[in-house]
């Protein structure tokens, strides 16, 4: 194979927010005439490395280079002048804005200083055709669905005439015979000298789409290497990395309690009609991709959210929760995803957070009780092993430490049912093991733990069952040996599908 | 039209298409100018449809200031202290070395120079545009306070009787105006408040200068407002420091009864446009019916809760259907 001049090129690119390191030193190198598959799960990096390399954002240290030179102070608008074209997942239209105008944005032709609508009408109608987008391009894009939208987007990079093109899951909301004229533009760009980096969780248009591929686990590159005679399965290995330890307690040998939740035909947002049931002693995994439903699952059965189902029977409950404050009551809570938005009142101290969900059981006609509080708050600062003064602002913590204390709020409740949504996201090690026992210490004493997680180690390891979820039905239920990153991971793509769809 | 570039059929098919959802507010429009003809034909002769316009004048171009700040995901509540100070800048000015064109550009520059070093501090601070313009606007009177304690200054009586005479002059300067603002629309700056006030993110990673821009918005909000103020004090013949309070709310009324959305890049222009005259209209024949002052202010808070509510009840109308 010979080797050309890379067109876009990522070197030692480090990157983190707020402390939290997202890119530990990354390689990427995209040539021209080459699509290039980047890999990885939720949270390895994959948008992060797409903002640097499309100058939305500036990489802490290392380079970007564009024809092999280094740039400077990388912008959008310097990424656009260098021929670089996102598409980005969410979209980057303005909705009352017609589809020429959109697709014009930031690099409308000029006359003048005007606007030059005739240009610009031939040029939209050329790109319009590429994509197959029959639409008057005078027609507003709010009266498009969401995969006509997403062609826009596409149409839209392509008006910048890009020699860089990155399609961070362009198929996601397109139908197959959209995604069937994409690919087939994908392949005319390649020909045409066009480099490609295409980032999708959908293994089959990776595989006969792409001819190399950089695999991003925990911020860091853990394969770069051409796809020739690479299958599904051993893109599931590529992605799929080994490092555990002794992070996770061990599961009891006990066998688990009476049934704390069964469901049958259960639907909540994007939950089609599954059946799941689970016991008291039990921790339960939720795996499969972003948005999957996983947080509709536990929000409807929150009774947060509006739910329905043939047969339930939740917490004693003959019925589902009708609104959480019937949930509450049953004994069950929820630990949201965004402890800084939904979790916790981050300006207030580490003791009035704690203190909050038990003021009402606590005050004594109808004043607050302080004695009372004072006991409480120091019974679960030490069970939380939280080190200091309780009167700091609960801001001023770590994010583990901040999760920590979204979940002792609710201990004084004593709840039956624990729902966590993805507990550990941005959570150091150290801290992870604090809370992994903590779980493993509410399942013995007889409660049920429900965990909805991005991380799949945490799955495997910690839970005793797994359900994963694709598309709002269960795509694989899992119990004892037979959880496995393999088969999580294979079962939240679709592996198993891609006999079916080719 | 000269100052729309020819552009063929695709820019009036765009232009028609921001028509769409304001046949209701047209209709209404019309229908309240029809009852004011008929209860007061005097606004069918020259001189009545002057003193009508005259009247309209001010709030619309409070109400373009202020629209083009809500589509650009913003609001101000620096737009009656802004109109106070163009009052006042025009009557202390205009007596004096530099005479009316000194006054007038002494005018547009405070305005432009205030709205561009608010938006600065919006864009580039990234504070709340009702907390700094709230700020502003304390700053604002303070000032027009300073350069003239009580209502008084010099306005020519020439300049009064040109804008404020029996000619429909101010009605030719506000179609001027909206030329100058169409063809604003028509360049990529233009464009772009709205891109970056329906979607600032998707806009910057589009490579709109959005801060750029916002400066930009809020420099011409200022210049809108300050020249309003001018009229205003050509209409009174003299300055006076608080002539614009009532301007701030009524702007945001008008713009609100003109369909431009409080979380940026909805509505129109021209909607914010008949909303103002809507505005104007309904005060006036209040007014000349003899409503009395309180009832006048119930009816307009009921009219602007209307006017929001009944087009969202029509849309959940149409959605269970």
């Amino acid at each position: 194979m010979t080797e050309t001049r890379p067109l876009l090129e990522a070197r030692q690119v480090f990157k983190g927010f707020f402390g939290n390191p997202v890119l530990k030193g990354v390689d990427i190198a995209l040539h021209p005439g080459r699509v290039h598959a980047l890999l990885g799960e939720n949270g390895a990096g994959k948008s992060t490395l797409i903002n640097l390399l499309s100058g939305a954002l500036q990489p802490d240290s290392g380079a970007i280079l564009v024809d092999g030179r280094p740039v400077g102070r990388f912008s959008p608008a310097a990424a656009r002048a260098a021929g670089i074209a996102v598409v980005q997942q969410e979209l980057s239209l303005t909705a009352d804005l017609s589809i020429a105008e959109n697709i014009g944005l930031g690099a409308f032709p000029r006359r003048f200083g005007l606007i030059d609508y005739a240009a610009l009408q031939k040029g939209v109608r050329e790109v319009c055709a590429m994509v197959g987008l029959t639409e008057p391009v005078d027609m507003p894009v709010a009266d498009l669905s969401l995969g006509r939208r997403q062609m826009v987007e596409i149409a839209k990079a392509l008006f910048r005439k890009p020699r860089v093109l990155i399609l961070d899951e362009p198929t996601s909301s397109l139908s197959a015979h959209e995604a069937g004229i994409l690919a087939r533009l994908i392949g005319t760009l390649r020909d045409r000298g066009t480099a490609l980096l295409y980032i999708s969780h959908r293994l089959n248009e990776v595989q006969a789409l792409c001819a190399h591929v950089t695999v991003l686990k925990d911020g860091g590159v853990t394969a770069d290497q051409s796809l020739a005679g690479i299958d599904g399965e051993g893109l599931v290995r590529l992605m799929v990395g080994r490092e555990t330890g002794d992070l996770f307690p061990p599961r009891p040998l006990a066998a688990p309690g009476a049934t704390r939740i069964s469901v049958e035909k259960f639907s909540a947002g994007l939950v089609r009609e599954i059946g799941f049931s689970a016991r008291a002693g039990e921790i339960v995994g939720i795996g499969g991709l972003v948005g999957q439903g996983q947080e509709d699952l536990l929000l409807g059965l929150y009774g947060a959210i509006p739910a329905r189902a043939d047969h339930a029977e939740v917490s004693g409950l003959p019925r589902l929760p009708a609104h959480v404050g019937e949930a509450n009551a049953a004994g069950i809570v929820y630990v949201p995803a965004d402890r800084k938005h939904e979790g916790l009142v981050l300006p207030h101290s580490i003791a009035a957070n704690l203190i909050l969900p038990s003021l009402g059981r606590l005050a004594r006609r109808g004043f607050r009780d302080r004695a009372a509080e004072a006991g409480l708050i120091a019974d679960l600062a030490r069970r939380l092993t939280i080190k200091g003064d309780v009167a700091r602002p609960v801001q001023a913590l770590s994010g583990g430490n901040q999760q920590k204390v979204a979940l002792a709020k609710w201990l004084p409740l004593d709840p039956s049912i624990l729902l966590l949504n993805d507990p550990t996201r941005g959570v150091d090690i150290e801290t992870k093991r604090e809370i992994y026992l903590m779980l493993r210490a509410f399942a013995a004493e007889g409660r049920l733990v429900i965990l909805a997680s991005s991380d799949t180690p945490e799955l495997v390891h910690l839970c005793d069952r797994v359900v994963v979820l694709r598309e709002g039905r269960v795509a694989a239920r899992l119990s004892g040996a037979a959880i496995s990153e393999e088969a999580i991971v294979g079962a939240a793509m679709g592996i198993h599908e891609q006999g079916e769809a080719a | 039209m000269s100052a729309i570039p020819s552009s063929g059929w695709l820019y009036g098919a765009i232009q028609r298409g921001r028509n769409r959802g304001l046949g209701g507010l047209y209709l209404v429009v019309a229908a309240f100018l029809v009852l004011y003809a008929v209860l007061f034909p005097g606004i069918l002769s020259v001189s009545g449809f002057s003193k009508f316009t005259q009247n309209w004048f001010p709030l619309a171009l409070v109400t373009m200031a202020q629209a083009l700040l809500m589509l650009n995901g913003g609001i101000t509540l620096a737009i009656g202290p802004l109109v106070s100070l163009g009052a006042v800048i025009a009557a202390t000015t205009m007596g004096g070395a530099l005479g009316v064109p000194g006054g007038i550009l002494a005018v547009a520059l405070a305005g432009l120079a205030i709205g561009a070093v608010i938006g600065a501090i919006v864009a580039h601070l990234r504070l709340p545009a009702i907390i700094v313009t709230l700020a502003g606007s304390f700053i604002i009177t303070g000032v027009a306070l300073i350069l003239l304690p009580r209502p008084g200054g010099f306005i020519p009586d020439w300049l009064s009787t040109t804008l404020a005479g029996h000619t429909p002059v101010a009605f030719l300067l506000l179609v001027a105006i909206l030329l100058a603002w169409k063809a604003f629309l028509a360049t990529p700056l233009g464009i772009g408040i709205y891109a970056a006030g329906d979607n600032p993110i998707g806009a910057f990673r589009s490579g709109v200068p959005v801060e750029r821009v916002k400066i930009v918005a809020f420099a011409l909000s200022g210049l809108l407002a300050a020249l309003a103020g001018l009229f205003v004090a050509a209409q009174t013949g003299s300055g006076d420091p608080v002539i614009g309070t009532p301007f701030t709310l009524n702007s945001i009324a008008a713009a609100v009864l003109g369909g431009v959305g409080f979380l940026g890049g909805k509505g129109t222009m021209r909607g914010a446009i008949c909303g103002s005259l809507l505005l104007s209209v309904m005060i006036n024949v209040m007014f000349f019916l003899g409503f009395p002052p309180v009832a006048q202010y119930v009816a307009q808070g009921l009219i602007i809760v209307g006017a929001v509510a009944v087009p969202e009840l029509l849309k959940q109308w149409r959605a269970r259907r």
